[in-house]
């Protein structure tokens, strides 16, 4: 016994939660020997005790986190029925169409392009050249603005076509091992 | 009711009977496409399966034979029965199989071999509703993009010597797209001709004789074969190269 004033049974069910908790015996070793020391001679409070420490009880005295603040708008866009976002994925070749014809067109078409892999193999060569001290550094030629925006253009299109594509793409199974 | 003995000793092989099939159509097919490059002269399929064939040779002043001492080749060309294509040349279709047909086998071979658990992951998406409409318009867009880039890159100085490290990745994601392909097509040949089960490599193989076969049809084969690449490098891509994870940037957003 520990010579204090017993506890009664009212002082024990507060402090009931914090008993099982661990934290009365953390922040005052004493009460909770009393608290202990009551349980063992009371059956009512012992049943009160059994029911605080179950699962289901501790579960529902748990605090749920608040939500994210864009739960909501993760939510609906997950149940969206993704027949826009697939309408979407194929009406964005159109103007990927119009832009890559538009730049082959300004290039000269293959000719153009072929002209810019071979202007590419050669001052690469240059800029190796350059490195290894056994030439001149390559000049950049001379590029029209127009261009310049149509092929940012494009590579923007494309990359938000692109993303679209990777939303639409079915997500990886669980792996699952033979036994 | 059960199988009687014969069906069943066939199925058995049925594997090696479809891999050996899958090479003799990829063989004739390359000497059709051999001969139709004589009369209308293909040059991206000469990537392929060799340059055209002619009934006189080159001379030996001319060419160096140090790889092909033997030039069994220049005795095995006949003429076509009917007239207008080329001449027939088994040799060439033979040489073209064994070096094309061999490194894009072992290339897949190699890709499946060494990232198994991704080629899995690609493979399940691609084989899931819409997946391979994804992968093809995904590849086109990748296309579009790569060669928009890569010209934006040619009129800098800095940046030019991104450009082949961009083409290694397209290359990179290329070929792991097409393993992955030719392993989705290995397992379509098993379900549809009900074969037995099998090594995963092996049902590779026969995928990988399938897209070689596709790639050597007269001149369609080169058009199939950038949809096959097109559709890999998508496939590769939209599934991050096969990861678990796939895309996100959940990281970014804390």
């Amino acid at each position: 016994m520990s010579g204090q004033t017993p506890l009664a049974c009212a002082r024990v069910r507060v402090l009931l939660e914090s008993y099982v908790d661990q934290d009365l015996a953390r922040d005052d070793p004493q009460r909770a020997q009393q608290v202990r020391e009551h349980l063992a001679g009371c059956a009512d409070c012992r049943r009160q005790h059994h029911q605080a420490a179950s699962v289901p009880f501790r579960l529902k005295a748990l605090t749920s986190p608040p939500p994210r603040e864009s739960l909501t708008a993760d939510v609906m866009k997950a149940i969206t029925p993704a027949r826009t976002r697939d309408r979407r994925a194929w009406t964005l070749l159109a103007p990927e169409a119009v832009l890559a014809s538009f730049i082959l067109w300004y290039l000269s078409g293959l000719d153009g392009l072929g002209s810019i892999a071979s202007g590419i193999a050669g001052d690469l060569q240059g800029l190796a050249g350059w490195g290894a001290g056994s030439g001149s550094l390559p000049s950049v030629p001379p590029v029209d603005v127009l261009l310049l925006l149509a092929l940012i253009a494009l590579t923007a299109i494309a990359a938000y076509h692109l993303s679209i594509l990777i939303e639409l793409t079915p997500k990886a199974l669980p792996t699952r091992r033979r036994a | 009711m059960s199988d009687s003995p014969r069906p069943r000793s066939i199925r058995r092989y049925g594997w090696a009977i479809l891999i050996g099939v899958l090479a003799v159509v990829g063989i004739l097919l390359a000497v059709a496409d051999i001969s139709a490059g004589n009369r209308w002269p293909n040059p991206m399929a000469q990537a392929i399966v060799g340059p055209a064939t002619t009934s006189h040779p080159a001379s030996a002043q001319t060419q160096t034979f140090r790889f092909d001492r033997s030039r069994v080749g220049d005795r095995l060309i006949f003429d076509f029965p009917i007239g207008g294509l080329g001449p027939l040349s088994p040799y060439q279709a033979l040489r073209a199989f064994l070096t094309n047909g061999a490194g894009l086998v072992l290339l897949a071979l190699a890709a499946l071999v060494v990232f198994p658990a991704r080629a899995r992951s690609a493979v399940e998406r691609l084989e899931a509703r819409h997946g391979s409409e994804i992968a093809l318009g995904a590849g086109l867009v990748i296309v579009m993009l790569t060669l928009a880039a890569v010209t934006l890159l040619r009129f800098t100085l800095l940046f030019l010597a991104v450009v082949p490290l961009v083409l290694l990745v397209a290359l990179v994601a290329g070929l792991f797209g097409i393993a992955c392909i030719s392993l989705a097509l290995g397992r379509l040949l098993h379900r549809r001709l009900r074969l037995p089960n099998v090594h995963p490599l092996i049902a590779a193989l026969a995928g990988a004789l399938v897209v070689f076969d596709l790639a050597v049809i007269p001149y369609a084969g080169v058009f199939t074969l950038a949809a096959v690449a097109m559709a890999g490098i998508g496939l590769a891509v939209v599934t991050r190269f096969g990861s678990a994870g796939g895309w996100s940037f959940v990281d970014l957003d804390w």
